[in-house]
């Protein structure tokens, strides 16, 4: 297992017959990050989404937003798109990457 | 078994209590998470990484209180997050006492000293602090992913321990553990006068950075087969035998979701404590609306297939030993003998 776990950090995904919102969702909604949401008014939210129920009467998701306020309640309806605009907070952190920083460390150092 | 006699009743009355009710699907251990933030940042622990805005968030204590009411279980685990540094945890945890509720605060124990020595807590029946201890210094200290973690945590059990805290260690065992060394560290535990010791073995999660160290089934069983066999009559265990049993491949046991529920600044989690599929408003929503049938090992869920986890399975194991005679049986068999 390496540093370079894939990440979906700065991912612009392109909703289409490829890729449906509800994907993109789930994805966002796994994500240990904030995402960028766009409405379909233009509007962006920047926050962190923490739940989504695609089964619910009326789809939505809940987010805390970047400054801390919420948690907000936006409809699948009104989403347009999700951007990956957060620092991935799992990524580089796994415990191969801490070995080999902790390896490293105790490595002499070259001499002069 | 280290369970002092008046929690084991209090527990088994619970349980009886909500068979004869007809109740089927109820809370053992409520899972009460105050924060995420904490001060080591552990590989195997998916439970940490939030963008900041989160980590700074903390529940009240009134919707702790609120959560512990509406929930009812008779213990509550308090993990996180480092739950030392929730600001209100005294306040917290006097309240939880004062409402009889059988306390588990699980701690890396890096601040319990200065929290002692504040003298926020008081010794009770009631509170038990539950330190992290993934084994011997080496095993521990790597574990944790930080040097000099296991000395501190050895010298805070014994300044609680001296002050007259119950304590009792919570292991999470990963792919490559030695049963040898474990053995040793249930002496070293023993020595040090911990009440008894949990063990788990850790679980994939999909969150979590580490995925490679985690124990599949029959090596779970292999190792705790190895591990536990022959024990020693002076190691304590504060959990049921019978999941210990489960854990050597002595039973078959299926999922209790339900069993440990978990509540957080997020909400009521879906389905588990450790799948985070959605969250619900209230309990009785997480109740009601979440698709139990999904979960577990016969549902099929590849999540689920390899998991053996305490939250899931110690639930199973206390309602099989409460709602079953040969359950009883081999519980006070095991119990009597000191043998698993």
């Amino acid at each position: 297992m390496a540093d370079a776990e894939p990440s979906l950090e700065g991912w612009i995904p392109a909703i289409g017959a490829d890729l449906s919102l509800p994907r993109v969702i789930d994805l966002a909604f796994d994500y240990r990050g904030n995402t960028t949401v766009v409405t379909r008014d233009g509007t962006e939210v920047e926050g962190y989404i923490f739940n989504r129920d695609a089964d619910a009467a009326e789809p939505f998701i809940q987010l805390f937003e970047a400054d801390g306020s919420g948690p907000r309640t936006i409809p699948y309806a009104d989403i347009r798109t999700i951007n990956f605009t957060g620092k991935d907070t799992a990524a580089g952190n796994s415990y191969a990457a801490w070995r080999r920083r902790k390896a490293e460390a105790q490595r002499p150092a070259d001499p002069p | 078994m280290s369970v002092p006699v008046s929690q084991m009743w209090a527990v088994a009355s619970y349980v009886l209590g909500q068979r004869l009710r007809g109740r089927m699907r109820y809370p053992l251990v409520l899972m009460l998470e105050p924060l995420f933030r904490c001060n080591l940042a552990c590989a195997g622990c998916g439970k940490i990484q939030y963008p900041a805005q989160i980590l700074r968030k903390h529940l009240s204590v009134d919707a702790c209180l609120r959560a512990v009411d509406e929930c009812g279980a008779p213990m509550v685990s308090i993990p996180g997050g480092e739950p030392l540094m929730y600001p209100d945890i005294g306040r917290l945890v006097e309240a939880l006492v004062a409402r009889k509720k059988y306390v588990y605060l699980c701690t890396n124990a890096i601040l319990l000293e200065e929290k002692l020595e504040a003298g926020i807590f008081a010794p009770s029946k009631y509170l038990t602090f539950s330190v992290h201890m993934d084994g011997l210094r080496e095993e521990h200290d790597e574990a944790v992913c930080r040097d000099g973690v296991y000395d501190t945590a050895v010298a805070a059990i014994r300044g609680a321990l001296r002050r007259g805290f119950r304590v009792t260690t919570n292991t999470t065992l990963f792919d490559g553990a030695s049963p040898l060394r474990m053995r040793a560290f249930f002496d070293e535990m023993m020595d040090l006068g911990v009440e008894g010791m949990m063990l788990s073995p850790g679980y994939s999660y999909s969150k979590a950075p580490d995925q490679e160290h985690f124990l599949r089934q029959r090596k779970t069983n292999e190792l705790f087969s190895r591990m536990l066999a022959n024990p020693k009559r002076r190691w304590k265990f504060n959990q049921s035998p019978l999941f210990l049993q489960f854990l050597m491949g002595k039973h078959d046991f299926d999922c209790t979701p339900w069993g440990n529920p978990t509540f957080n600044i997020f909400g009521w989690q879906r389905p588990c404590y450790l799948l985070q599929e959605g969250y619900a408003a209230t309990f009785q929503e997480l109740m009601a609306t979440t698709r139990w049938e999904q979960y577990g090992k016969r549902s099929g869920n590849e999540k689920c297939r390899d998991c053996m986890v305490h939250c899931g399975f110690e639930a199973t194991a206390v309602d099989r030993t409460f709602s079953t005679w040969p359950g009883l049986r081999d519980a006070v068999v095991s119990t009597v003998t000191g043998r698993l």
